[in-house]
């Protein structure tokens, strides 16, 4: 159907007379987001004082459910004419808004509207993710985070050790130590499409290894994944056989205890999760649990790289007003400030996306203040590189299928019905299947 | 019970104005003339299914034969690739499969154990209005409720059902035993739809005379002879609507419990049809993909529905 | 029952009594979640002593949610819909059960098929339709090059539009067009004896009147229970009010309550959750309650 012949005039708008008429001196304009429970109470908060804090705009914010919920409203929304200005989009979406021909390049809309945005003030591991190959960011990180290892310093005390793991090699030894030593689950995993991201891409990270040919994704829609020819295979190998060995333990809803759950319980002595549940960690632990946070292990002889950022960024659509267009550039100046940045890390768990944010946050003394202390690991981890071709991130098309797919084989694995290596195979050569159906779908399109 | 006079051959005619004669319908063999008062009844229905039904499902129809960019950006056209690619992917066939298993096993526990407690109510017995409430809860329950209750109910390691694994080490394991997960499912679906068929049978029990139950009794009939020979004959109308929608609805309406409970794992054992349309279309924005599962799965459940039109509801007695 | 059966009623009241517990247990254990506090909420097993914040938690769910504006406005979505389609589907199902025209079978499997896709599927064009209800009315005159022809003749088109969007009509129109009604209400007229149309006939009776005064009484049981159900099914619709209310005045109570519910990294406050949960389904437990009295025997004897 043509949009165009749809211009009013039979217009009947039922709805139009309902939105109560405003201060007519502000301009409203919309923000739709990603986020619920708790978190969604402090974008809450994060607007509220945007509009406290001047007089010509004010942003509506509303929670759309999850990240695929919101992505999937705002297409159908954005499909019938009636999008929101800015829009949070969840990390592995870059790869569709890029193509969606549906925004407003976010590096463009701040220059337009007369902001100089300091981008290489932007940590690099960060830029880089969201940027299109040129370098330009198309869109805004907001809530932003990494993969970290979590430790029970009091367990790992009890077989003398007071640093956790660099190495898997060594995890291994602190394992079977921990073990004899009476643990019942030495480091909780789970093998959900969500731990895709820790066990498959912050791993091929750190260790500079490709998850998918074209650096990963940026280089081309006609990518392949090669993580069964990587070192991801011995990885799996070897989870499966601490598994076997009682060392690795499966945590999850399904058994009843996630492994946050479990190891804020104390029961496990190490998880790999997101900077993001450190607030969690704090908040539900028992009383007097000893932990700390360290960078993921790499294998011994690995030159560590950057690990990924995950979380989300904010997207300006397309086919907004020049007046909210102005809205949305004074929104996203406004979060980007430090002050901004402490209160979003001080309420979440997330960390800052800028240097001068985390310098701001150093020198408040965010970092050495309980129950914070520890987080600026993230950052470290984030930057402990130049981000390699490999380490900007994954752009892959059809990614949720292929985390599913991810997390399919190696259920199978675990649950002895395939070979490792088989089980792999077959996750690349299904995930193969589903980029090329994703490029398909675009023919003749480039990644920016 | 007497099977109704349509059979009369005189009805026959009396409802020619069918155009092609089934070889056995359900009409009435008394019905109205003005037949213009008939058509303006069903003309509200008509134009809603058309605005809200047909035309948008006409839109994802065109989209499993085409490749669709999922924010408009246009698409092209191929065919039957779609379907062609879905059917020759194995995958597939095993969530068929496992569609089947799960419609077969949540209907029958649900409208089975609906229908006894029912029937048990229907004694009003002591304390029967307490029941006929509470018993009818389950379909009220609100997802995220859903969700962490059984998960508390189901769990392994920490929920009632560790109880198994605690005399039988082992033995119950939805995390990586398929099986396992599958009565996972099954038990949550079916106990939701306790509640929703408990409802409809009540309801229906309420159409049998008392009357003719208590002179059954008086003849000597007890519980299960009435059961069996008044009260289930009685019902067949209804227990033919609840199976049409009881299949139709664990074809469909499974998503969001496999979603809560296991995200269709572990290895796919959970997986059925209509969570990998949820899945392909909503979470990975493939729509044509998804349209042409979707239209896979519609041709699918009509066809059942039609088998238990021409096969079932022969047996059905409607007056 | 007049006989004596002590034994079968033992029976019976303990299989009940079974499938009471069966039946509240979840329910139970929502309730005790929302008396916990946030780290006892997370501890595996929870405890099932509640525990004292049950109120505190109440409050803040209802807070935070906003629930006495989502709660009206669950109340009008989810009764909207139930009378709707209750009338809409009486009223064909009549149609097809008790006429004759052309084309009536059809229409049945029209109306029927409307079952085998869930709205959710197809939810991205329907959105687009509740944007404009007119669009494919606009789709037709287009398509049939009907607008060709008054273009032609007129110099303008004929274009239509009439928002949905944040509407009670756009949250209700949609979730009316299925078919679930129309077959409980057909296969109930079919179970009406042919004895009382004829006997209305002969007494002079047209359909309007044989409708309004005599099928329509004799269906309470059933408008009851599809009343019962369609009240809840709608009350719990997540994905349709989500899309198409976003002015929030117009939120209903399980969207909101979805808001509630801790996403990934964020803290897993689920004893508010529950709170809110346990209030959100209270309405749609107070309806099954109610509707059940309407659950009496019927007078007609269907019996020959």
């Amino acid at each position: 159907m043509n949009k165009n012949l749809l211009t009013a005039v039979g217009a009947l708008a039922l709805s139009a007379s309902l939105a109560a008429p405003a201060m007519a001196d502000k301009t409203k304009f919309d923000f739709w987001f990603g986020l619920t429970g708790d978190l969604a109470q402090r974008v809450g908060e994060v607007c509220q004082h945007f509009n406290d804090s001047q007089a010509d705009f004010e942003v509506v914010c509303t929670s759309q459910g999850n990240y695929d919920q919101t992505l999937q409203n705002t297409i159908a929304a954005f499909r019938a004419g009636n999008q929101p200005t800015v829009v949070q989009v969840y990390d592995v979406g870059t790869a569709t808004m890029m193509l969606s021909g549906a925004y407003y390049p976010a590096n463009k809309l701040m220059a337009e509207n007369g902001y100089t945005v300091k981008w290489d003030d932007y940590f690099p591991g960060i830029a880089r993710y969201y940027a299109a190959s040129n370098g330009d960011m198309y869109s805004f990180p907001f809530n932003s985070s990494t993969a970290l290892l979590y430790w029970n310093k009091a367990d790992f005390a009890k077989i003398g050790k007071t640093e956790a793991p660099k190495t898997w090699e060594e995890a291994a030894e602190d394992m079977k130590l921990l073990k004899d030593a009476g643990s019942a689950c030495p480091m909780g995993i789970n093998i959900s499409a969500n731990e895709s991201w820790q066990l498959l891409e912050q791993f091929s990270a750190i260790h500079n290894e490709p998850v998918a040919t074209k650096d990963n994704g940026f280089g081309g829609l006609d990518t392949e994944l090669v993580f069964n020819k990587t070192k991801f295979v011995k990885y799996v190998t070897d989870l499966k056989s601490w598994y076997d060995q009682g060392l690795v333990k499966i945590k999850a809803k399904e058994t009843g205890k996630t492994f946050v759950e479990a190891f804020a319980a104390g029961e496990c002595d190490m998880m790999m999760t997101s900077v993001g549940d450190h607030g969690t960690v704090a908040k539900i632990a028992v009383p007097g649990l000893d932990w700390d946070v360290a960078e993921l292990p790499v294998y011994a002889g690995t030159e560590r790289k950057n690990s990924l950022v995950g979380g989300a960024s904010l997207w300006v659509l397309a086919g907004k007003s020049p007046a909210e267009y102005k809205g949305a550039a004074a929104f996203l100046n406004f979060i980007a400030q430090p002050e901004q940045a402490l209160f979003w890390s001080t309420v979440t768990g997330y960390i800052p996306v800028t240097k001068s944010g985390f310098d701001y946050m150093k020198a408040q003394g965010f970092y050495d203040k309980p129950p914070y202390t520890g987080r600026e690991v993230a950052i470290a981890s984030l930057t402990a590189s130049e981000p390699t071709p490999i380490t900007r991130g994954v752009r892959i098309g059809n990614f949720t299928q292929i985390r599913a797919e991810v997390s399919n084989g190696l259920q199978e694995i675990f649950a002895n019905n395939k070979p490792v290596q088989e089980a792999i195979d077959g996750v690349v050569e299904r995930g193969n299947a589903l980029i090329k159906r994703f490029a398909d779908t675009y023919p003749g399109k480039t990644l920016p | 019970m007497v099977r109704g006079p349509r059979s009369v051959p005189g009805a026959a005619t009396a409802s020619a104005p069918v155009a092609r004669p089934r070889p056995q319908t359900n009409d009435k063999r008394v019905y109205f003339e003005n037949r213009w008062i008939g058509i303006a009844f069903v003309v509200p229905q008509v134009l809603l299914i058309f605005t809200f039904f047909y035309w948008p499902a006409a839109q994802a129809v065109y989209w499993a034969f085409t490749l669709e960019q999922p924010w408009g950006g246009g698409n092209t056209w191929v065919g039957f690739n779609n379907f062609a690619a879905i059917l020759r992917d194995p995958v597939y066939w095993n969530s068929i499969v496992h569609s089947f298993v799960f419609a077969v096993a949540s209907t029958g526990s649900a409208m089975g154990i609906a229908l006894l407690f029912a029937l048990l109510v229907d004694r009003q017995l002591l304390g029967y209005r307490v029941f006929r409430a509470v018993l009818a809860w389950p379909y009220a329950i609100a997802a995220p409720a859903l969700g962490l209750a059984f998960r508390f109910i189901l769990a392994p390691e920490a929920g009632f059902f560790a109880v198994f694994n605690r005399i039988w080490p082992g033995v119950w394991d939805p995390t990586l035993d398929g099986n396992d997960a599958m009565i996972a499912i099954i038990i949550t679906f079916a106990w939701k739809y306790l509640g929703y068929n408990f409802i409809f049978f009540l309801s229906a029990l309420q159409g049998v005379p008392r009357a003719l139950l208590e002179s059954a009794a008086i003849d000597g009939a007890g519980f299960f002879k009435r059961a069996r020979y008044i009260q289930i004959p009685l019902l067949t109308p209804t227990i033919f609507f609840l199976l049409v929608i009881n299949i139709t609805e664990s074809f469909q309406d499974s998503f969001g419990i496999v979603d809560i409970m296991t995200s269709g794992g572990p290895a796919r054992a959970t997986e059925l049809m209509v969570y990998k349309i949820y899945f392909d279309g909503f979470r990975g924005l493939d729509y044509s993909g998804a349209a042409a599962q979707s239209i896979i799965l519609m041709l699918l459940v009509i066809g059942l529905t039609i088998v238990q039109f021409r096969y079932i509801e022969r047996r059905v007695h409607y007056t | 029952m007049i006989e004596r059966t002590p034994l079968l009623n033992l029976v019976t009241q303990l299989l009940l009594f079974l499938g009471l517990i069966v039946a509240i247990l979840p329910f139970a254990i929502v309730l005790i979640a929302a008396t916990h506090d946030i780290r006892e909420v997370n501890t595996v097993p929870m405890s099932l002593v509640p525990g004292h914040e049950l109120f505190a938690n109440f409050a803040e769910a209802w807070r935070r949610a906003d629930l006495g504006v989502k709660l009206t406005n669950s109340f009008i979505f989810a009764a909207g819909v139930a009378f709707g389609k209750i009338f809409i589907a009486a009223l064909s199902a009549y149609s097809i059960v008790y006429f004759r025209y052309p084309g009536r079978m059809l229409i049945f499997w029209l109306i029927f098929i409307t079952l085998m896709l869930p709205l959710e599927v197809r939810i991205v064009p329907t959105y687009a339709v509740a944007a404009n209800a007119f669009q494919p009315y606009q789709g037709l005159l287009d398509l049939l090059g009907i607008n060709w022809v008054v273009e032609h003749f007129t110099g303008q088109r004929i274009m239509l539009k009439l928002s949905l969007l944040n509407s009670y009509a756009g949250l209700i129109l949609p979730l009316i067009a299925t078919a679930t009604g129309t077959f409980l209400y057909r296969q109930f007229f079919l179970t009406v004896p042919d004895e009382l149309a004829e006997a209305a006939k002969m007494d002079g009776a047209g359909p309007l009147r044989f409708f309004w005064s005599i099928l329509l009484p004799l269906s309470r049981t059933n408008m009851a229970a599809l009343g019962t159900i369609l009240f809840v099914w709608t009350w719990n619709q997540y994905l349709w009010p989500l899309l198409v209310t976003t002015d929030p005045s117009h939120g209903t109570a399980v969207v909101e309550l979805k808001e509630l519910i801790p996403s990934n990294y964020g803290i897993p406050d689920w004893n508010v959750a529950m709170a809110g949960t346990f209030i959100v389904m209270l309405p749609p437990l107070i309806v099954v309650i109610l509707t059940q009295r309407w659950f009496v025997r019927g007078l007609i004897a269907t019996e020959k």
